[in-house]
């Protein structure tokens, strides 16, 4: 049985090992110092409330053209979307409850581009590889911003 | 840091503070990089789950209910995240299984390898190696526990529990039983001499121990 003395000779050891081996990326210390102007004011915020992937418990096998459902609610707000495809070929279909037209803006990391949901609440459009984040805005007169949870496919 | 500091910098980041912005994520970042590397992600996944907890802090800054926890409340969101990225990637595989499987290579012609040749100062590069494989080899939940615990700002045993999804109390017993083992191995990496890496017969016991 060894005391703590040795125990931490050898963790100190161990912390100097992974610190060689396995550092934080510089390039992504980076971003998430940058990612804090990225984050919307004064906007609600619409938590994930469902996940395809979480829910089926592993029984499934993942195929090319498996679509993943993810669903936010936010006050007074839904957003259903459906996520499919693979590179350059993944797209996002969306649908906003209750139905409205409004500005959908698809925000992955600095990057911003804008959709417009229909008068039935329904948007689509291209996503890019790496975390996103959905900012819907209605066109109503009044109506607040909502920015969905971040979310990795 | 002291607690009250971190909430300080929360409560200035949440206020527009960009600096405090900076020095929460040099404190934290660490810690992050190990949970998402702990449950054996790619360096590719790792990054992306790495993002979003940061992006979501920064979404959620005025949502924070206690600012002192928040290097609990990273370890968490590291580790729900990894957990959805490791079923989004692996579905056929049950997530127990994913645990066992490799995180980072052995081969010593990896980069890996590359920058442990250049270290010569305060660990011998052959020291090193051993090291290296004897903790590569440790049960999967001893690698996560003492990458995480091993992370830059020293994570406290709270931190680690959350990240785990463990109790608080088993964070100290299994901490030491890792590092009993991973003394056991280092010695028997180095007896065997050039091909220590094939060792499997500590691997029932470790499993017991591993779950505490």
């Amino acid at each position: 049985m060894r005391d703590e003395h040795d125990d931490a000779v050898l963790e100190s050891e161990l912390r100097h090992l992974i610190e060689l081996v396995d550092p934080v990326p510089a390039s992504l210390l980076a971003a998430a110092k940058d990612c804090y102007t990225w984050r919307s004011i004064d906007s609600d915020l619409a938590e994930l409330v469902f996940d395809s992937v979480a829910e089926d418990h592993g029984v499934m096998v993942r195929g090319a053209d498996h679509a993943r459902l993810l669903s936010f609610e936010a006050p007074g707000l839904t957003v259903d979307v459906q996520v499919s495809g693979v590179g350059e070929a993944r797209r996002i279909v969306g649908q906003l409850a209750p139905p409205q037209r409004a500005r959908v803006r698809i925000r992955q990391g600095p990057d911003v581009r804008a959709l417009d949901a229909d008068e039935l609440g329904r948007f689509s459009g291209p996503l890019r590889e790496g975390p996103f984040s959905l900012m819907c805005k209605g066109i109503a007169a009044g109506s607040r911003p909502v920015v969905t949870d971040w979310i990795a496919l | 840091m002291e607690q009250g500091e971190t909430r300080k910098l929360v409560e200035a980041a949440a206020e527009g503070d960009e600096a405090a912005w900076r020095a929460i994520v040099e404190r934290f970042s660490g810690l992050v990089w190990a949970v998402a590397r702990g449950f054996r992600l790619g360096q590719s996944d790792a990054g992306d789950v790495y993002q979003t907890v940061w992006l979501r802090l920064a979404e959620n800054l005025r949502r924070i209910q206690n600012p002192d926890q928040l290097g609990a409340w990273l370890a968490t969101t590291a580790r729900r995240e990894s957990l959805r990225m490791v079923r989004g990637r692996r579905r056929d595989v049950p997530i127990e299984d994913a645990a066992l499987t490799e995180l980072l290579p052995v081969d010593e012609s990896s980069p890996e390898f590359a920058a442990l040749e250049a270290e010569q100062a305060r660990l011998a590069a052959h020291r090193a190696k051993q090291m290296w494989r004897a903790f590569r080899e440790l049960p999967g939940r001893c690698q996560q526990l003492l990458r995480i615990l091993m992370a830059t700002h020293r994570p406290s045993y709270a931190e680690a529990a959350a990240a785990l999804d463990v109790p608080v109390g088993s964070i100290g017993p299994t901490r030491a039983r890792c590092l009993n083992q991973l003394r056991r191995r280092i010695g028997e990496v180095s007896e065997a001499g050039s091909q220590p890496h094939t060792k499997k017969r500590d691997n029932q016991e470790d499993g017991r121990a591993g779950r505490a």
